[in-house]
């Protein structure tokens, strides 16, 4: 403000005012968005933003999170559906003191590289972390566009790097310019200006944006309190000044920087030069060419016709036939081939006979693992003759969605198949997926009352309020009852944020089991980092984000009742000489239906617990269908959609299925008229309320995963007028709806339960021949299951088996299974030798 | 009662409580299984250790070398004192008559070693023992009267060993290696084959001149006449070894037990009798609270808490005192006349908020180490800041730019400003989360120079369109 110094800014005469205004503002472009994907920076999700920008016009929107590309997918998903225009890079911040610098990738090799390059900081941090230096980006940054955010006020700090840069990527580089409302930015844009002349690099402005509308500027303060382990009261600079950090529309960035137009229009040739899109990561599928074969579609037809002779050594039975020529169409057609051929390679390594190991027990299942297909690859034992299952669902042609299959492993077992997966596709191209965990109610208000400076006592209480995974803030009467007040200035706003907070991404861990292979580099498809596990290796992407991009996925789960059922297969071998083999138990016996009917059900899969052994006597299953009921219907879903009930009682024969339209009796008529299944829900959408299947596809979707409350309710208004322009009375519509709308976080699909009720044959044949085998076999496979030893034991005793205590000169590590000596007239000894490891058993006897 | 691994147990009890049968380390719950009636209170720690204090304090009276002894005695070295009251006997009725009279239950034990005064109080007949018969009445003492862990002492029973005559004529190696070194310690230390030193609770002062009233005086003018008595006789032994005083401290010791400490500080050693009475007048006239002498104080005591060379003073004349001590002594000489909480400085605070930006903090209190964050550097040639702040911002009449422009010109004061010169704005949101009632405008600050060279900094409050109609304009401070 000196007179003399160059710096000082004259009033502006108001001529040169007068005809911004009216003018329509230059196209804009904002390019450094920090979603809250860079956690616990960002204040707004990535589909806010993208929203936010199309409701103010903005030409692209560009997301950069920091060194990150987790947020990215759900911007794309956002962007499709608004048809805006999005561009992906990463804010890449440095740890050797260069400043942040946003990066684009211009093509699909420039995105790989910008992978690559943060899989180098990932691998080199621990987990969550990444360090990046500027030599680095250096290495990788052909084909990046690269806009260098110099710090302020100082920007000149940047001049060094400016030149590194020029030098290797000349027309790629560009300056960024913010004006922040900090009272110098009037001489800031100067001093760009002067870089700009001295480097000869274009500026670009930058709204340097942290949430996308001004009322988050609270929780984004919040954020940063709970980052920095603060309170409010405590944060002081580490706070913005202001709520400025916002997007703003064309018109006001354009009046913003009217000293430097230029800048602006730089943006949108910017975003034009961003060519990449995230569809053009078009999955390609690991190379499963087999030997001997020209195709994969060969190889795989020749493995399933193989196997549906071994399946059917009398001769496939024509329903069978047709299926299997039908999927091996509708597979031909997607180009799929490769993906069955993936998991019946896992499959056959874990049946395989290792040198100095045993085969491990393995079951698919998902919708496609329920085909006739994955019938005869092995893959499942559901037998298609016995259940009617909808293929399509996964396999549509009009969705080129890719299928769904996980397997299940033994529990003890299933690091094995895992690192078979690691050698046989390399670590560059198989990773694990990854999973968003997000705040939760609880959570948040612990984090939230921490910013805000609650005593413990409180935190604690006002969390008291809340179930464990509620996805709801405290509300008022609650607050209210525990002794606090709910209109108290302070506690309201600590309510409000909390309820905002909740679904904000926290950290991303690692998923259950989900692998992501690729045929090329996986580090050029997603960035990769480390997991707290040694060994292994994690996406950025979790599931939902995989599958919105069509990425291949093999769940590898694991299953504590496949290691009891091979250990209790492995006893009948060597004790009664049976064949250790799942498909030699023979098929709907009815006694094990009785068993199961008298609610004589500890030990066995899924239908052990207090509230399935109270709906088994009353449903009384009498086939496997039955049990596959039985599986889906004790669940949170259908008991919240209050479906249990009416099933019974149609089922005991005291009500009639009614079916208000033919077209609902071939959705529903396996379930007596009753939506028990994810499918029947979606089948329901389409044949009643008439959505398309990709219409279904997103309900189904929205109810499960992305769980956004606004959706799901254009979907209720969608799905009731559907039903009621359709011919049905508005009544049932509405009911319909809250049945199905159970499904969305609790539902089970036919398939899995398909899947399941086998395992709960399986598990139920054995227990009810051989009871001794199940449990020792229960017993040596802990932790697992419901019950405690103490209870299996107790259940043994009852059901006839001898437990022996421990011997020093008898025992195992295992529970074994002995003669029993004093009853020579039985052909079956039904005593169990107690193991030295099981000492919870020991001391109930 | 206290929680102890999360259930309520009896930490203490009272005589009628332990004669009921209760034991401290009882679960409560057990307790009122057993008598419904009884009270229990939370225990207090800080309160408990505040009375401990406050008793040792009191017996500061029979010797300058009190100790405290947590979690319930205290220790008192009377090494040289004992004649002043008539003899260790006397001395120790005194004590305990005087506890007694206070409402405290006493025991008093006085003998040649730290370990053995301990145990004899609480193990033993309270009593003097003499130094010949220390070992003798040592030797039928249960073993928990060598300040042992009780489940040390457990572990000593459990073989056998129940009084300290026990060990005493066991060899020691196998002892120590059974039971840990701090058997043998205590065992030594009881006996005085081993020192141990009293650790005082208040620093020894370096002067001290007391004088005892069988009449106790309640008049604040008799106080002070004795002061004075006692400040010359101390200037005269200072003067002997060449100190002054920097800091004094005046104990006065009321009948009831009460005791009182006013205490006064010198910039440079001084020990002319008349100066510091005058420091002491100041300091009593000042006093917020009355000296409040109840039944009298039957002790004065005078002490030189720190002295130091008086050479050493004619030094600091010579040698060019830094700024910092030169505050710093300023700070004192105000704070005995003041009040030392009353002179106050400026302490930064992180907020962007101006008029929070800074507040008093008194000066003697330490400013907080480094700031947490720091604030954010403005690129410019001059204060972000102006030097003035007002402390209320004054409303002016100002014509400017929408939305956001500096003014063109303002009338403040009815004297009208033109502007030459702006820079901003500089946008200061208020700080949501406090309860200010009103203050949740958004401000936009200007630095503004007008035609005559006047600097200000103006703000706008409000911002245009979005948080009020007729944005307001304020002048927050001056630059020159």
């Amino acid at each position: 403000m000196t007179e003399d110094s160059s710096t000082v800014v004259a009033l502006p005469s108001p001529k040169n005012r007068s005809g911004e205004d009216t003018a329509s503002p230059a196209p804009y472009a904002e390019l450094a968005v920090t979603t809250n994907f860079s956690f616990l920076r960002g204040g707004s999700h990535p589909s806010e933003f993208v929203k936010q920008a199309h409701a103010l016009g903005l030409t692209a929107i560009g997301v950069a999170d920091r060194n990150s590309l987790a947020g990215v997918v759900r911007a794309y998903a956002q962007a499709k559906e608004l048809e805006m225009r999005l561009v992906v890079g990463s804010r890449l911040v440095f740890s050797d003191g260069t400043p942040d610098i946003l990066a684009y990738p211009t093509d699909r090799a420039a995105y790989g590289r910008l992978c690559r390059l943060l899989t180098v900081g990932n691998k080199r941090a621990e987990k969550g972390d990444c360090i990046l230096v500027l030599d680095d980006l250096i290495e990788f940054a052909e084909g990046l566009l690269l806009i260098v955010v110099p710090p302020r006020p100082n920007v000149a700090l940047a001049s060094p790097i400016l030149k590194r840069l020029r030098a290797i990527a000349p027309d790629r580089l560009w300056l960024g310019v913010s004006v922040a409302y900090r009272g110098d930015d009037l001489r800031h844009l100067k001093r760009i200006a002067e870089l700009v002349h001295e480097h000869r690099i274009p500026p670009i402005a930058i709204g340097d944006v942290l949430y996308h509308a001004p009322e988050r500027r609270a929780l984004q303060d919040v954020l940063t309190c709970i980052r920095e382990h603060t309170t409010l009261d405590a944060a002081g600079f580490r706070l913005e000044a202001n709520a400025e950090r916002h997007l703003k529309s064309p018109a006001e960035m354009a009046r913003l920087f009217r000293r430097m137009p230029e800048a602006i229009e730089e943006t949108a040739r910017f975003a034009d030069r961003c060519r990449f899109s995230l569809k053009e990561l078009r999955y390609e599928y690991p190379n499963e060419t087999r030997e001997g074969f020209a195709t994969p579609q060969e190889a795989l037809v020749f493995y399933a016709e193989e196997g549906a002779r071994k399946r059917y050594p009398e001769g496939l039975p024509p329903k069978v036939r047709n299926a299997l020529d039908h999927e091996l169409k509708l597979i031909a057609e997607l180009n799929y081939a490769p993906y069955f051929l993936t998991v019946h390679d896992i499959v056959r390594f874990a049946r395989s006979d290792l040198p100095d190991k045993k085969p491990i027990l393995c079951q698919g299942r998902g919708s496609a693992a329920n085909s006739v297909v994955c019938y005869c690859l092995g893959v499942t034992e559901v037998d298609p003759n016995q259940v009617d299952l909808l293929f399509e669902r996964f396999l549509s042609a009009e969705r080129r969605e890719p299928p769904d299959i996980d397997v299940d492993f033994e529990h003890e077992r299933r690091e094995d198949v895992i690192q078979y997966i690691y050698k046989r596709y390399g670590r560059e191209r198989a990773s694990l997926a990854a999973t968003v965990i997000c705040y939760r109610g609880r959570s948040a208000i612990r984090d939230i009352g921490k910013a805000f400076g609650l005593s413990e006592d409180t935190i604690g209480a006002l969390a008291g309020t809340l179930w464990g995974w509620s996805t709801d803030a405290p509300i008022s009467d609650e607050v209210k009852r525990i002794g606090l007040d709910p209109t108290d200035k302070r506690l309201a706003q600590a309510l409000l944020l909390a309820q905002q907070l909740i679904e904000f991404p926290r950290h991303l861990s690692q998923h259950v089991g989900g692998f992501v292979m690729t045929r090329g580099r996986l580090d050029e498809v997603i960035p990769i980092s480390n997991a707290a596990m040694e060994d292994r290796t994690v996406v950025e992407w979790d599931k939902d984000d995989l599958n919105e991009l069509g990425i291949l996925k093999v769940d590898v789960l694991a299953l504590g009742m496949l290691s009891c059922i091979r250990k209790a297969l492995e006893m009948l071998n060597k004790h009664y000489g049976l064949l250790a083999d799942l498909s030699a138990i023979p098929k709907e016996e009815p006694e094990i239906y009785r068993m199961l009917s008298r609610a004589d059900s500890i030990g066995v899969f899924q239908v052990e617990s207090r509230a399935q052994m109270s709906m088994l006597p009353r449903l009384k299953p009498e086939n496997f269908y039955d049990l596959v009921i039985e599986v889906a219907i004790v669940r949170p879903g259908p008991i919240q959609g209050g479906m249990v009930h009416p099933y019974l009682r149609r089922r005991q024969g005291i009500d009639k299925p009614d079916y208000p339209k033919p077209e609902l009796k071939e959705v529903l008529k396996n379930t007596l008229g009753i939506p028990l299944f994810q499918e029947q829900a979606m089948r329901i959408a389409i044949v009643a309320a008439k959505f398309t299947p990709s219409e279904a596809d997103r309900l189904r979707r929205s109810m499960a995963t992305f769980r956004h409350l606004g959706t799901i309710k254009t979907f209720e208004d969608k799905f009731i007028n559907g039903m009621v322009t359709n011919g049905y009375e508005r009544d049932f519509a509405v009911r319909c709806f809250e049945q199905i709308k159970g499904f969305g976080d609790y539902g089970f699909p036919e398939s899995h339960a398909a899947s399941f009720a086998l395992l709960v044959y399986f598990s139920s044949w054995i227990k009810c021949h051989y009871p001794d085998v199940f449990a020792a076999a229960l017993l040596n496979s802990q932790p697992m299951g419901f019950y405690a030893p103490a209870q299996i034991v107790r259940d043994a005793q009852e059901h006839g088996v001898e437990m022996r205590a421990v011997d020093t000169n008898h025992s195992d590590w295992d529970n074994t299974l002995e003669q029993f000596s004093s009853w020579p007239g039985l052909t079956r000894p039904p005593s169990a030798r107690t193991s030295v490891r099981a000492e919870d058993s020991q001391r109930a006897l | 009662m206290r929680e102890v691994k999360s259930a309520l147990r009896l930490s203490a009890l009272n005589a009628r409580a332990e004669s009921l049968g209760l034991k401290p380390g009882m679960p409560l719950a057990d307790a009122r299984a057993m008598y419904p009636q009884i009270k229990v209170e939370h225990t207090d720690d800080t309160a408990d250790q505040n009375l401990l204090e406050a008793i040792t304090d009191w017996c500061s009276r029979y010797t300058p070398l009190t100790g405290l002894n947590a979690p319930d005695g205290m220790m008192l070295d009377i090494t040289g004192c004992a004649h002043l009251f008539g003899g260790e006997e006397a001395m120790r009725q005194d004590m305990t008559r005087r506890l007694r009279t206070q409402g405290f239950t006493a025991r008093a034990a006085i003998a040649g070693t730290v370990g053995a005064a301990w145990g004899f109080a609480r193990y033993g007949k309270p009593t003097v023992v003499a130094v010949a018969a220390l070992r003798e009445t040592l030797l039928p003492l249960p073993l928990a009267a060598l300040r042992l862990d009780a489940d040390k002492v457990d572990a000593l029973i459990r073989v056998g060993l129940k009084k300290i005559a026990d060990i005493v004529d066991r060899p020691r190696a196998p002892l120590a290696a059974r039971f840990g070194a701090i058997l043998l310690r205590r065992f030594d230390q009881a006996f005085g084959v081993l020192e141990e030193p009293i650790t005082p609770r208040l620093p020894l002062p370096p002067y001290i001149a007391e004088r005892c009233f069988a009449e106790p005086v309640t008049q604040e003018a008799s106080v002070l006449q004795t002061i004075e008595h006692l400040a010359g006789d101390l200037a005269r032994r200072m003067e002997e070894r060449g100190d002054g005083a920097r800091a004094l401290q005046v104990t006065l010791y009321r009948v009831d037990g009460a005791v009182r400490r006013l205490s006064v500080a010198t910039s440079k050693p001084q020990r002319d009798t008349r100066a510091l009475c005058r420091l002491f007048r100041e300091r009593f006239s000042s006093l917020t609270d009355e000296l409040d002498p109840g039944y009298g104080f039957d002790v004065v005591r005078l002490s030189v808490t720190t002295a130091e060379k008086t050479e050493a003073a004619q030094k600091d004349i010579v040698s060019s005192a830094t700024g910092s001590d030169d505050i710093a002594h300023l700070i004192d000489r105000l704070g005995v006349r003041f009040g030392t909480r009353r002179v106050m400085r400026f302490a930064p605070q992180e907020t962007h908020i101006p008029e929070f930006a800074v507040i008093n903090v008194p000066a003697r209190e330490n400013l907080p180490t480094a700031a947490q964050s720091e604030s954010p550097q403005q690129d410019t040639d001059g204060p972000a800041r102006p030097l003035r702040l007002f402390e209320k911002p004054e409303e002016i009449d100002a014509i400017a730019e929408v939305p956001d422009g500096p003014p063109a010109q303002f009338r403040w004061r009815r004297v009208l400003h033109e502007i030459t010169h702006a820079e901003g704005p500089e946008r200061i949101a208020m700080e949501w989360w406090r309860d200010d009632k009103g203050r949740t405008l958004t401000r936009d600050y200007f630095r503004i120079e007008d035609n005559h060279g006047h600097r200000f900094w103006l703000y706008r409050e409000g911002l245009f369109g979005h948080e009020t109609k007729p944005p307001r304009w304020f002048v927050h401070g001056l630059f020159a």
